[in-house]
């Protein structure tokens, strides 16, 4: 629990960098919120379901934008819950536009920013039409790079600018840079006409600029994995490797393999649940039943009845739940 | 001189051609019959032509009169009929126009048949001179027999015409004896003329008659200055000419000839009866020194329009029939005007002869024949425009008819002006409409300019929404129930200039909203009938944003209301949907893609199933909902929901459906239907929403601004939380090194403490010593 980074710097800094404090001002901010419905069940408790969501990721649910992206474990949870709950759209197989998506995306953070759908759109359809249809894991993977990094890829981005018009964006802070680069430029730019730059020189900068970069970046080695591959590249042929990179993917661990994507047999059992539930609840509006007690119970009955439900085995915490709500 | 004895004799002239039998053409006849009663009969009856002729120094007391009034009026009105003109012609006029007057006491009236109904009387006065008229009986009747003889055979017996001495022109002789006989007048009917003979030594000649002749021109006659009837009946004259000398002449019968145009009628500022039917004329002019033109006839004519009838200041009688006429005008400016003819002609519309319904003295019109007559309301519209009618088409009018007129009449004005009225607010509300999507628009255009360059969609919609509460304050609505029309039509047609911004309307079972400004009708106190009617609410151009925050009071003002329709409501978001989910039920639900991007995406229908699933709608967009639908939308956002259901730590849940109450009771407080009923019915629909539904219900949707204000209010809160964090932190991270420091310090101070008592205790027996002094000295 402790690391020794711990003991390198003063306690008030180390927990900022832990996003520690984030979360005990969040946990203040809600707890003053909710005030009436806290204190009826005790603050203790409060504070235990909160941290303990944190822990799960669900904390980030229908937050405000601000709060979301405040840390990257809540940027890897929120990725998480958009991945969890609207896989069944990507598995239906529909193909959305970037509105659409970034519906989607509101439907979990009201005020998510067009913005950012916009870049994570770009991404995917290489800046063309942007009005294009996107199938659902391309544009997770892309949104997931733009998301999670979009402070690292703005950076990124004026480093790419800067090498394009023939600007050394490391010249200042990497003073030591062989001057070898600066004789280069020139010519670079000139043969930049075919597009891009030169793998290994952006590499160069970019790690440069993870060396000194203070918000969540890719692992440089998997950067340079990345760039090894090729000569020169584009900035959008940058985040499209990026976003399409396993190890990245693993690294950030919020999404499964691309394999893997539509893959979530705990979720899909609970579906199949809910989908006979709501067959039987509108069946059971149209003679509609005014013993609203009863309800549940005999609801269950008819799913055991029916028998067409997967699994048993799981019957009984459903039922719980059931009768909780 | 008021000569004009009025109706009898003249209103028969009118009527006898359409009803024989009731013509007083038999009265004057059965009067006749007693040779002693002809002056009476002469009051009672035919056209009386007084005429007042001051050269005439002894017989100044001219009466000219014949037994049968009506052949006369024949001719003027009715020549112009074919078929009456060759019967008449046949046998009417040469021989006897009404046999049954025949053996009235002139028996041989032949000759005079043409003048038979007109009654040429001179004299100051028309009834005082009947009283003295007592010569003048005998007078008369000579003159018809002398006509008599005259008549066919003139040539013959009476009459030289030498015209075969004279080659230019044939004169005239009559012999003493027949000059004798009938001084006054002289027939030359059927001579074959063709040209005026010249009449010698007959200057006190009054009437002359040239009927049925070839005569072109009308000559010779200029020395013939006491005439006073002239008949010309059935010539060929091209032109009137001739006549400038025969200052007195009374009658001008100038029928069946070939004249285009009336002209040269300048001094004969005496005239009282022109005949000119059946000729070629076009129009009517030359006419206006006529002063005492009583009947003017042009029938059978070339007219187009009646114009420009000034002067002619003592027409009673106007025949026009058989005309090309299209449009009356100028017949108000005729004072004595009784009796117009404009049957079959072409006036087609009323507006054409309006003029006929300022005159005040008409009191006979006949339309028939006319385009105008077929029409269904030709009959109660002319009634009702000219209360002075007695006589339309030769028929009377009847109370009855003149009742039943006003009646349609009125009833066709009510049914004009409740059209009017109609398309008025028709119309009306066109423009309002239009109005209200032009704001829209521009509305619209600032919104999409002002996010251009990134996320502030949000905040640049805020000032968008103030303002469009702004244009909708300040209007009316015109309401729909209060049922008192006549204001709602007054503020129409000044509304027309002050056009509203927005519309509020209730057709049959739906309730209408145009612009933003009509949710504020949601606040009127509807009639509980209205409201139960409704079922069906559509929204047009109206951000949804605020329909949103009227949605409470729409579940309680109109219970009944299933379908809801969107147009130009901006719905943009899934996630707005969520906002319908507090409404009591929806069978309905279309949202039109004009205006609503929403429709664009492919999952709008599944998310407002699942989302709605608890009204478990009939129809989307016109279409019905299946099963398969249902458990699509299941299978699409099932996770969705059961993951903010089951996964949301539980004060979180608390708080998202607590937002829901919350939002209740703040419209509830805020709104103006403050029914003291509704809370606990709110209450208890929430609750029963939330039971039902709850794994959607922390799906909800808040208005964009309200949202903002949240996140406001949250960045104030964190703001605190921050600096209490933050001066938590700093005191536990100094209690923290406090701490540390103390365990620093602490075996250093624990070894030197234990060093202080061993020493202490080092020598026993001083340290015993020490002991025992201590307790007997607190002894």
């Amino acid at each position: 629990m402790l690391s020794p980074d711990r003991l390198a710097l003063p306690d008030y800094e180390y927990l900022a960098q832990r996003h520690v404090l984030t979360y005990m001002e969040d946990a203040v901010s809600q707890l003053l919120e909710n005030r009436e419905d806290i204190t009826q069940y005790g603050i203790a408790r409060f504070f235990t379901e909160y941290f303990n969501s944190v822990c799960q990721g669900t904390h980030i649910l229908f937050r405000e934008f601000s709060f979301i992206q405040a840390t990257p474990h809540n940027r890897a949870s929120f990725l998480r819950a958009f991945w969890r709950c609207f896989r069944t759209v990507g598995k239906n197989g529909d193909l959305l536009t970037m509105k659409e998506y970034h519906c989607l995306l509101q439907l979990l953070c009201p005020d998510f920013p067009l913005e950012l759908t916009q870049k994570a759109a770009r991404i995917v359809l290489m800046d063309d039409a942007m009005d294009c249809l996107m199938s659902f894991s391309d544009f997770l993977f892309a949104f997931q790079i733009q998301f999670y990094y979009s402070e690292f890829l703005e950076s990124v981005a004026a480093i790419y600018q800067d090498l394009l018009t023939g600007k050394n964006p490391n010249t200042v802070i990497v003073p030591t840079s062989s001057s070898g680069q600066h004789r280069q430029r020139p010519a670079l730019s000139e043969t930049s006409a075919l597009e891009g730059v030169e793998a290994s020189l952006f590499y160069q900068c970019l790690e440069n600029l993870c060396d000194r970069h203070k918000y969540s970046c890719p692992p440089p080695a998997l950067v340079k994995e990345v760039l090894s591959n090729v000569q020169r590249l584009t900035f959008y042929g940058f985040l499209v490797a990026l976003s399409k990179h396993h190890g990245i993917n693993q690294a950030l661990g919020a999404l499964p393999d691309k394999g893997d994507l539509m893959h979530d047999p705990a979720m899909d059992e609970e579906l199949e649940r809910l989908v006979v539930r709501s067959r039987l609840h509108r069946t059971s509006q149209k003679h509609r039943s005014h013993q609203a007690v009863a309800f549940g119970f005999r609801r269950s009955d008819k799913v055991e009845a029916l028998e067409s439900l997967p699994s048993t085995s799981t019957q009984m915490p459903y039922l719980c739940r059931e009768s909780r709500e | 001189m008021t000569p004009f004895v009025p109706p009898p004799g003249l209103s028969c002239g009118g009527s006898c051609h359409e009803d024989k039998a009731r013509t007083p053409t038999m009265i004057p006849g059965k009067y006749r019959t007693n040779p002693g009663r002809i002056t009476q009969s002469n009051v009672n009856c035919g056209l009386h032509l007084v005429i007042q002729t001051s050269s005439v120094p002894e017989k100044s007391k001219f009466e000219l009169r014949l037994s049968k009034d009506s052949s006369f009026h024949n001719r003027l009105l009715q020549h112009d009929i074919e078929k009456n003109y060759s019967s008449r012609q046949g046998d009417g006029r040469v021989i006897s126009p009404s046999p049954r007057n025949k053996p009235s006491f002139v028996p041989s009236t032949t000759n005079m048949t043409d003048l038979c109904g007109l009654e040429l009387k001179s004299g100051a006065n028309s009834l005082s001179a009947f009283g003295d008229s007592s010569i003048q009986t005998p007078t008369k009747s000579r003159i018809r027999q002398g006509c008599h003889s005259a008549g066919p055979n003139v040539s013959g017996d009476h009459v030289y015409l030498g015209s075969s001495s004279m080659p230019a022109f044939p004169v005239l002789h009559r012999s003493n004896e027949e000059k004798i006989l009938y001084s006054d007048r002289l027939t030359l009917e059927r001579q074959k003329l063709t040209v005026c003979p010249v009449i010698d030594g007959e200057e006190h000649l009054r009437l002359l008659n040239f009927q049925h002749n070839f005569i072109t021109r009308i000559q010779n006659i200029s020395n013939l200055q006491n005439l006073i009837f002239l008949d010309l009946y059935d010539n060929q004259i091209e032109e009137i000419s001739g006549l400038s000398t025969l200052r007195s002449l009374r009658v001008l019968l100038l029928g069946k000839n070939r004249i285009k145009k009336i002209s040269n009628l300048d001094n004969l500022k005496s005239l009282d009866v022109l005949d000119l039917h059946g000729n070629q004329i076009s129009k009517i002019e030359n006419v206006s020194h006529l002063c005492d033109l009583r009947v003017l006839n042009l029938a059978r004519n070339f007219l187009n329009d009646v114009d420009d009838l000034n002067g002619l200041s003592s027409l009673t009688e106007l025949n026009l029939r058989h005309n090309q006429i299209t449009s009356v005008r100028d017949v108000d400016n005729l004072p004595c005007l009784q009796r117009l003819f404009l049957s079959y002609n072409s006036i087609s519309c009323f507006e054409d002869i309006l003029c006929l319904a300022d005159s005040t003295s008409l009191s006979d019109i006949t339309l028939d024949g006319n385009p105008i007559a077929q029409e269904s309301w030709y009959k109660h519209t002319i009634l009702q425009h000219m209360m002075q009618l007695r006589q339309l088409d030769m028929k009377r009018i009847t109370e009855e008819e003149r009742r039943m007129a006003s009646i349609v009449a009125r009833k066709e004005e009510e049914k004009k002006r409740e059209s009017h009225k109609q398309t008025l607010i028709k119309e009306k509300k066109r423009l309002t409409i239009c109005n209200v999507a032009r704001k829209w628009d521009m509305q619209q255009n600032r919104v999409a300019g002002g996010p251009s360059s990134s996320q502030d969609g949000k905040d640049s919609d805020v000032p968008s929404q103030d303002a469009c509460q702004m244009n909708g304050s300040g209007t009316c609505v015109y309401p729909e129930e209060t049922g008192s029309l006549d204001p709602v039509i007054t503020t129409a047609l000044q509304g027309l200039a002050v056009i509203e911004n927005h519309l509020v309307e209730v057709d049959g079972d739906t309730l209408f909203l145009y612009g933003s400004g009509a949710l504020e009708s949601l606040d009127r106190n509807w009639s509980v009938q209205t409201a139960g009617l409704v079922t069906t609410v559509s929204f047009t151009f109206i951000e949804f944003d605020e329909i949103v925050q009227v949605l409470p009071k729409l579940k309680i003002k109109f219970p009944n209301s299933l379908h809801l329709k969107f147009k130009e409501t901006n719905l943009v978001m899934l996630q707005q949907f969520n906002a319908l989910a507090q409404l009591r039920r929806i069978d309905q639900l279309t949202i039109d893609p004009q205006g609503n991007p929403v429709v664009n995406f492919t999952l709008w229908k599944y998310y407002v199933l699942f989302r709605l699933s608890h009204f478990s709608m009939q129809k989307i967009n016109g279409t019905e909902v299946t099963q398969n639908d249902m458990i699509m939308a299941e299978r699409l956002f099932g996770i969705l929901a059961h993951v903010a259901s089951s996964e949301l730590p539980q004060y979180r849940l608390l708080s998202l459906l607590g937002e829901v109450r919350k939002k209740q009771f703040r419209y509830l407080l805020e709104g103006k239907g403050k029914k003291s009923g509704g809370v606990s019915e709110e209450g208890n629909d929430s609750k029963r929403l939330c039971g039902e539904n709850t794994n959607r219900a922390t799906l909800n949707y808040t208005t964009r601004d309200f949202y903002t204000e949240k996140l406001e209010e949250i960045k104030e809160k964190k703001k605190f939380c921050k600096t209490y964090i933050q001066d938590l932190v700093k005191e536990a991270a100094e209690i923290n090194m406090k701490n540390e420091s103390l365990q620093k310090l602490w075996p250093q101070l624990f070894i030197e403490l234990v060093r202080d008592a061993v020493v202490e205790i080092r020598n026993k027996n001083s340290y015993m010593k020490l002991c025992l002094q201590r307790i007997t000295d607190t002894k």
